[in-house]
């Protein structure tokens, strides 16, 4: 198996792949939930007549606008890094990977770019209400871009819908409906496209917020307040709730992940009174938590719904994976003499019995003396299984803390919506300047939560990028150290600037407002501050 | 005829919606509960919108002067 790859390149692709999508995915969500909410916007123009909801869409839109064609650019690379960086992986899962990449390309992405068009120009060419489909479609297609992604994703989290072929050494595509129905990818992306909703509702009661406190635009200001507290109450809740189904999706398809991300290092079997650690400060070298707060009668309702279910920890774990690991060195061994020769018939039966196991086989190649599975033997074979075994657990810390900082975040802004709802819908919003600071201040959270809950998900599958399947390390390229840092430096100069690019063009129109109209928002003419603007300018709903 | 066959296409409409929403239901019960979420979602927050042009009214009324 001469496909280990440089530890220090395979940690440089890491590391390029997470800067880049996490620069990627501060675009996503605000794109995934303004979306709705322009739709939602639309909605009420079209319902009511009053102009003034058209030019907030037109507002709205304007910086959703500056959002989508960022995150169209950032996200394209990424598509390219699965070739350029992770080619092992391309080929080992391309097959059944790419097809959902390549569907969210041509069905999603197209549709929501298509539409986009018409929806920033076709205001004076189409009626108001196939104006409010075409917004629709931008908002679905933008929500299925995600969807086919997750599935991708959910692939890597759950493996479903393929299997593996020993003659061309490739996962190949078995079932599509178990791929799209997948419960991980369904779970994941219904919290991710609702975490979008309540991004977007942030993002526009924080700046409306902002109006308000400036008395610019009240009459804007006050409606699209309205709109994104109710619109992101709702969703906040149920972002919290599907959190939580995720959470126990997970427990049975990623009970490693769910044990790390408690800091569960020892199984408790009094299951009722398993405490929940609320704070704990995991050590991974020594096997425990050198300070923890738990809070009993917790954990186990709510990581699985019941009081009498055990919940392995991971030393359980750890010592669960040494018989697959045994198993899996049998299936890489016989697997490499069925390559050499493809009429060997018992390697072949040998490696099919052990097939299940196969990506622990692939994870002990790094332990093995040259790396070479036929140097196992009875003199290292406990060490190396040992020492696969424990490779099994990811960084403990970086995943409890992650999990747990998402969590506060999501809270405090459940709490911020809910306040900011309830005096909105009582029309007394404006009483209360502190809580329109607070709605201000805290446009980052969601941003800051979804970030990370992207490290909760990913981190928490180490050190897999198959689950099971196919471990990280022999999945990167073999680049050179220094082609790794080079385009690790264009990428994170280039996404800076995308940054920097959206931050100045975001604060600007933010900041400039939808400009004052003189007549009164009931007389305001369609498209109000920015009529003098060819797209913008003209009303299609005569009836007011 | 007109009638007849606007009949016929809600009809096939809702076939269709009754057989997504059973595979769906069935298969995808996460996909299908974001379907109906965001519509709720949509639909209350379009809801609160239109509260509000009932309290602008009203306050406007009470106040006696045009907004």
């Amino acid at each position: 198996m001469d496909m280990l790859i440089n530890p220090t390149v395979v940690e440089l692709s890491r590391l390029q792949f997470a800067l880049t999508a996490l620069y990627h995915f501060l675009f996503v969500p605000l794109t995934l939930g303004l979306s709705f909410l322009l739709a939602t916007m639309e909605s009420v123009y079209v319902i009511t007549g009053k102009p003034i909801y058209k030019e907030m869409t037109q507002f709205w839109g304007k910086l959703f606008a500056i959002n989508f064609a960022l995150g169209v650019a950032t996200g394209l690379t990424m598509e390219f890094e699965f070739g350029t960086n992770w080619s092992m992986y391309s080929h080992f899962v391309g097959d059944i990977f790419g097809t959902p990449l390549a569907i969210e390309g041509l069905m999603a992405f197209f549709m929501e770019s298509t539409f986009v068009g018409v929806m920033f120009f076709g205001w004076d060419r189409i009626s108001a209400k196939a104006h409010l489909v075409v917004t629709y479609l931008v908002a679905l297609g933008s929500n299925l871009s995600a969807l086919w992604i997750l599935i991708a994703n959910g692939f890597m989290q759950d493996p479903r819908g393929g299997t593996f072929d020993p003659n061309t050494m490739r996962l190949e595509f078995s079932s599509f409906v178990q791929l799209i129905f997948n419960e991980d990818a369904q779970a994941k992306f219904v919290h991710t496209s609702i975490a979008g909703f309540v991004t977007g509702s942030m993002f526009v009661m924080g700046i409306s917020a902002f109006y308000l406190l400036t008395n610019k635009r009240k009459d804007i200001a006050l409606r699209s307040f309205r709109i994104a507290a109710v619109f992101g109450v709702i969703s906040t809740i149920g972002v919290v709730t599907l959190g939580d189904a995720l959470g126990f999706i997970d427990a049975k398809a990623q009970p490693m992940k769910v044990a790390a991300m408690e800091a569960i290092w020892n199984t408790d079997y009094n299951t009722a009174s398993a405490p929940w650690n609320l704070i704990a400060f995991p050590d991974k070298a020594a096997g425990k938590n050198l300070f923890e707060i738990g809070i009993p009668y917790v954990l186990t309702p709510l990581l699985t719904h019941s009081e009498d279910t055990v919940i392995p920890g991971i030393h359980q774990l750890v010592d669960e994976a040494k018989p697959k690991v045994v198993s899996g060195i049998k299936a890489m061994i016989a697997l490499k003499e069925y390559n050499h020769d493809h009429s060997n018939v018992q390697a072949l039966a040998t490696f099919k019995q052990y097939q299940a196991d196969m990506g622990y086989g692939f994870l002990a190649m790094q332990y093995a003396p040259d790396q070479d599975l036929k140097k196992v033997d009875a003199s290292n074979l406990a060490s190396v299984v040992d020492k696969t075994a424990h490779e099994t657990v990811p960084n403990v810390w970086v995943e409890f803390w992650a999990f747990r900082i998402m969590v506060a975040f999501g809270f405090i802004m459940l709490a911020i919506f809910a306040f900011a709802a309830y005096f909105s819908l009582k029309n007394e919003i404006e009483k209360h300047p502190l809580l329109l600071k607070v709605a201000l201040w805290s446009i980052p959270l969601p941003w800051f939560a979804c970030e990370f809950g992207w490290i909760t998900a990913e981190n928490g599958r180490q050190p897999w990028t198959v689950y099971n399947m196919l471990p990280t390390f022999v999945s990167a390229s073999s680049h050179s150290v220094g082609y790794m840092i080079f385009s690790l430096i264009g990428f994170v100069l280039l996404y800076s600037s995308f940054i920097a690019a959206e931050m100045y063009l975001m604060f600007k129109y933010a900041r400039l407002g939808p400009q004052s109209s003189h007549h009164g928002h009931d007389n305001a003419p369609a498209g109000g501050g920015m009529a003098g603007q060819p797209a913008f300018a003209k009303p299609s709903l005569a009836k007011k | 005829m007109k009638n007849l066959f606007t009949f016929v296409g809600m009809a096939l409409i809702m076939a269709l919606s009754l057989f997504l929403a059973v595979i769906t239901g069935d298969y995808g019960p996460w996909y299908f509960a974001w379907l109906v979420g965001t519509t709720m979602i949509v639909l209350i927050a379009v809801a609160g919108a239109v509260m509000y042009e009932k309290q602008d009214a009203e306050n406007q009324d009470k106040t006696g002067r045009s907004h």
